[in-house]
């Protein structure tokens, strides 16, 4: 979809007087609508709807040897998929570079100890260890997909129920695990300081968050900020335009702010959720 | 992996032997150490100095451009191929585009490398694509792409940043029209010190948290400037920094990449006159 | 001042359908019968098959004269000749323009059937051919009224009248095109300070108050300087979120639906009205008021 002069020149207006095309504010977000554990499947899983952006995010969990020079850690391994559903642009391998990029993105967030910390899905050390694989469906692109798809995976994870291992037998070579049976008998994971993805995308002069499909056409360049906490996790720069070090510094302090207040909202919501709500798609 | 059946495989379950010496039970926090002591590096420099660059553009006979960078151990070819017809393409663009590879060859680092583009080499070629975007003037050719492929010879740290310089050293050598000389610089932060352009075992080092103090950033940034503009270009950060630590560190690095534009300036006048001179014997 | 961030849970989700007071129609499936008499003639969506009409799609029974269609809810535009579209330029080609239309295929737009800068009427030479660009672009916006109907349902549009041509700054809304009434005229100058074009393919264009007296050299010239003032923003802005609240509930899109959803919407701020259950509000009050009228 491309724009005309005209009406990239209403959104840039827009933008320099803090009142955009819908209304909202350089630092608004849209309503968004997150449940979780809807796939039965998967160890944990969370769908976000964002205005008119339907990410699906959902966790499974294998038994595997830790990587020799690093036996104390699990694996986690982000795989993103971008349907066809999305756009027919998306048929085949065309969106395989937007499915790379989000993925890279993802794995640089999650890659510090201090954001999420492997160790805990350690079994035996240098021998056995948890692999978590987190795919992500894109369901509908409608501008914003960093901001979904890290809200969605955080879900995820949160809503993820890793096995409690209550013995292990090692028998010469052979190792058994011995898993607990019943399925309230597992253990959450620790997702406090999980990275939440801002995308931070300037218009003329100004710095604009969830942007829509438009207004992402009418931006130069954009600025992805990962924040964990208070710090920064990963930052990478898209789109073709460069940026002012001085632009960039404000990009991202904005992005901080921002990325703690949807932390908040997030949060909220989660602690809402009670067990067995099935909505999914019927409703 | 995808199996490669073209050349003899090793077993698969190979692991790279250091992991059985002593050298490899050391604690982090020792390694760091060691690695600086008394404000000096293992390589004798001071934290926030650059290693000493060499450069050179005329490398490779049959690319219309290309470049060859050292810094210190690590070393780079970058060359670029001439605009040609975007395979596939009817539609009307005004604008050209770039075609980006960037590969490790299988000897360069200490583990030997796949044959094939890992995960991390095509995050790296896409983070060149997006320093070079900014710099080609890419109205000068539409509907046309110009690719430009980087091999690393030897890995020892800030190698995407000496591929960037390279590869504009590689553009300009080519003819292609540029806005400015893209310079670009690595910084790793662990636990209050700022390590420009740290060499690989710097920046294994600066991947995990050394210190258990809540406040302290450990990580890697990777910085590309246009240096007359002042236009950051492209910006990559990995790790946990606080927001403070981050700033402080974008100011080092716009000093360290204006500091670089000098070399790169006298690699092109070097080839320039080279040429002139060639063309005056002939 | 910092809008609140909402993320609501799917089971909190709100019920976007209106109560409406007339009695629901029958609703056709693919492969069911319509009638069994074979005086009627075939429309869109139905087939005949052993000298029964039977449905080829999902949706309501249309009948005019002898004339029987189905006409599904969701469906890509069918143009009619006479009708005002919306629609953005796709392709720039020999000597005439594609246009994209929410339709099964494109439509065109030929060179002849445009009106030239200046309002000359004269023959289009080789040099205007070369010069189609600095006319129309990729992904320029125009009002235009289609002239003729192809065999194979693509549409051929034409702007030669002053009151179509290149749209200026203003913002464009997509709806399905079964929501929008057809009516005399699609070009509404909303006395709020916005006007209004409803085009029949489902888009809608919304912008500042045209001034008939400006627009006499056909629409091509557009002045991008000017900066619309915040007042105007709003209320166009307000308009936009009104227009996805009724398509949202699935209510018929026309002047006087629009007029009463801004002013039930008035009790929100803009930003507001984006929140599920803000669109429900307004979307029911509007259907309130709309039977009132109605049955008076």
């Amino acid at each position: 979809m491309s724009l005309c002069e005209a009406e990239k020149t209403f959104v840039l207006h827009g933008v320099e007087e803090n009142f955009r095309v819908d209304g909202r504010e350089r630092e608004d977000y849209r309503p968004m609508e997150l449940e979780t554990d809807i796939v039965s499947h998967a160890f944990g899983s969370a769908r976000l709807r964002l205005a008119n952006t339907d990410v699906l995010v959902a966790v499974k969990i294998e038994v595997d040897a830790p990587f020799p020079e690093r036996p104390y850690e699990g694996k986690l391994d982000f795989f993103v998929d971008c349907s066809a559903n999305a756009t027919p642009d998306f048929e085949g391998r065309g969106g395989e570079e937007l499915a790379v990029q989000i993925s890279n993105a993802l794995s640089s967030a999650y890659r510090s100890p201090n954001v999420f910390d492997l160790r805990k899905l350690c079994i035996l050390k240098g021998k056995k260890c948890w692999k978590l694989y987190v795919d992500i469906l894109l369901l509908e692109c409608g501008g914003n997909l960093f901001d979904a798809v890290s809200l969605a995976v955080k879900a995820a994870l949160w809503n993820t129920q890793v096995p409690l291992v209550k013995q292990v037998d090692i028998d010469g070579n052979n190792i058994n695990l011995d898993v607990s049976d019943s399925l309230s008998d597992c253990q959450r994971m620790d997702v406090e300081k999980a990275p939440i993805m801002v995308t931070v995308c300037k218009i003329g002069e100004r710095c604009v968050v969830d942007p829509n499909a438009a207004e992402e056409k009418c931006s130069v360049g954009s600025v992805v900020v990962a924040v964990a906490g208070r710090k920064i996790s990963t930052v990478l720069q898209t789109g073709t335009g460069s940026l002012h070090p001085v632009t960039l510094l404000e990009c991202l302090t904005l992005g901080v702010k921002i990325a703690q207040r949807l932390d908040t909202a997030l949060w909220d919501t989660l602690r809402q959720i009670k067990p067995n709500q099935d909505v999914g798609f019927l409703k | 992996m995808p199996k490669d059946h073209k050349r003899i495989n090793g077993p698969e379950e190979t692991v790279p032997y250091n992991l059985f010496t002593k050298l490899n039970t050391k604690t982090l926090l020792t390694k760091f150490e060691e690695a600086v002591c008394n404000g000096k590096r293992t390589d004798l420099r001071v934290p926030e100095e650059h290693r000493k660059i060499f450069l050179k553009s005329g490398i490779v006979s049959q690319a219309k451009g290309s470049a060859y960078i050292e810094l210190g151990k690590t070393k780079v070819i970058v060359s670029v191929f001439d605009p040609r017809e975007i395979p596939n393409r009817t539609d009307y663009s005004l604008k050209g585009e770039i075609y980006c590879e960037f590969k490790f060859a299988p000897f360069s680092c200490v583990k030997r490398r796949q044959h094939q583009q890992d995960t991390e080499e095509k995050q790296y070629s896409a983070i060149m694509k997006q320093a070079l975007e900014s710099t080609v003037c890419r109205h000068e050719f539409p509907n046309f792409q110009v690719d430009i492929y980087a091999l690393v010879l030897h890995n020892d740290g800030s190698v995407l940043s000496a591929a960037i310089t390279a590869a504009g050293v590689a553009l300009s050598h080519a003819g292609v029209p540029m806005y400015d000389a893209i310079t670009s610089v690595t910084l790793g932060i662990q636990d209050g010190i700022r390590l420009l352009d740290p060499n690989c075992e710097e920046q294994t080092l600066c991947e995990i948290p050394i210190s258990s103090k809540q406040e302290s950033s450990h990580g890697v940034i990777i910085v590309s400037m246009l240096d007359t503009h002042e236009q950051i270009s492209q910006f990559y950060q990995y790790g946990c920094i606080s927001v403070e630590d981050l700033s402080a560190s974008v100011d080092v690095l716009k000093q360290a990449c204006k500091n670089i534009v000098p070399v790169v300036q006298k690699c092109l006048v070097k080839h320039v006159l080279r040429t002139l001179n060639e063309d005056v014997e002939d | 001042m910092p809008q609140k961030i909402y993320i609501r849970l799917a089971s909190h989700r709100v019920n976007t359908s209106v109560a409406v007071n007339q009695r629901h129609p029958k609703i056709f499936t693919p492969g069911e019968v319509i009638t069994t008499q074979n005086e009627f003639m075939r429309g869109h969506g139905t087939y005949e098959e052993n000298g029964e009409l039977k449905s080829s799609v999902a949706g309501v029974r249309e009948q005019v004269n002898n004339l029987i269609s189905v006409r599904p809810l969701k469906s890509r535009y069918n143009g009619e000749v006479g009708d005002v579209v919306v629609g953005r330029i796709t392709e720039v080609q020999q000597k005439r323009w594609k246009v994209e239309t929410n339709s099964r295929l494109d439509s065109v737009l030929p060179l002849s059937a445009v009106n030239l800068p200046g309002g000359e009427l004269r023959r289009r030479s080789a040099e205007d051919e070369h010069m189609m660009r600095q006319f129309l672009q990729e992904g320029d916006l125009i009002s235009a009224e289609v002239q003729s109907v192809h065999s194979d349902g693509s549409l051929s549009l034409h702007t030669r009248s002053l009151k179509y041509g290149k749209l200026a700054q203003g913002v464009l809304v997509k709806v399905f095109p079964s929501l929008i009434r057809r009516s005399k005229t699609h070009f509404h100058n909303l006395p709020i300070g916005a006007s209004v074009i409803l085009g029949n393919n489902g888009f809608i264009w919304i912008c500042p108050t045209i001034n008939n007296t400006d627009e006499s050299v056909g629409g091509f010239i557009q002045n991008l300087e000017q900066v619309v003032p915040k007042q105007e923003r709003e209320t166009i802005a307000r308009i936009r979120n009104c227009i996805l609240a009724l398509m949202q509930s699935k209510m018929l899109l026309y002047d006087t639906s629009i007029l009463y959803a801004y002013e039930e919407s008035l009790k929100y701020s803009v930003p507001e009205l984006l929140v599920p259950e803000a669109m429900v509000d307004t979307a029911v009050l509007t259907q309130q008021r709309l039977c009132m009228i109605e049955n008076e």
